[in-house]
């Protein structure tokens, strides 16, 4: 029997949305964020070894408004990425299980990700 | 090379842990770095530490993001060849980005 087509876990449409669900999908997206990001950090690393020509533009888009967001996003998403991985980390190990526990150390990794953000760029 | 499933498990808990600090050390820099204008970029790769560290980066992030992402076409993918062929895609990708990233810093360097 061949049946491609079924759905896939989670059920978006019928899914109650808790924090724990959303900070995981987010730990897979910001994964994927993360890939396109390493591919940026190469390519800046690339134009660096060519020459200037290419660096300095590299550098100029950088420096406008899109480029700083960027910027501020893609770090983001490597530290929320890094925090939610040591949660991760913890429960591999077997702590932090109680949904209490769980919920708690979630608000913590977000509050972290977004002050660590923070203190990066702006501090 | 018994349970191949548990060596990935292990593989891809050890990168991330790794990669923490290699991952705070590339932030600093980065601030730093975006304000340097090509010279000074060039001079921040001077020493043979930050080419180290960035190295170990790069070859440490393609390996964790070829495991991550095997893991997420494992759960959303049920075509076989579909699969098969994506994760050709992704060890290509996981080892050509770091191999050039190196590159350009031994160029940098020398």
């Amino acid at each position: 029997m061949e049946n491609n087509s079924g759905p896939l876990s989670p059920h978006i449409q019928i899914y109650k949305w808790q924090l724990s669900s959303l900070l995981s999908i987010t730990h897979r997206i910001t994964g994927i964020t993360n890939v396109i990001g390493f591919f940026l950090i190469v390519l800046w690393i690339l134009f660096l070894s060519i020459g200037p020509e290419y660096y300095n533009f590299y550098q100029k888009f950088l420096r406008t408004f899109v480029g700083k967001f960027i910027l501020v996003g893609f770090t983001w998403s490597f530290v929320y990425h890094m925090f939610n991985g040591i949660r991760h980390l913890a429960w591999d190990f077997g702590y932090g299980y109680e949904i209490k526990t769980a919920n708690f150390s979630g608000v913590i990794v977000l509050l972290l990700s977004i002050i660590t953000t923070f203190f990066i760029w702006i501090i | 090379m018994k349970n191949h499933a548990l060596n990935k498990w292990i593989i891809q808990r050890a990168s991330a842990i790794v990669l923490i600090p290699l991952l705070l050390f590339f932030l600093y820099s980065l601030v730093d770095l975006v304000n340097q204008d090509y010279a000074g970029a060039l001079d921040a790769f001077d020493n043979y530490l930050s080419i180290i560290i960035f190295t170990l980066f790069l070859i440490f992030s393609g390996l964790h993001l070829k495991l991550g992402l095997n893991e997420i076409i494992e759960d959303y993918i049920q075509d076989e060849r579909l699969k098969a062929n994506l994760n050709k895609v992704i060890i290509l990708y996981s080892a050509v980005l770091p191999i050039i990233g190196i590159i350009s810093l031994i160029k940098i360097i020398l």
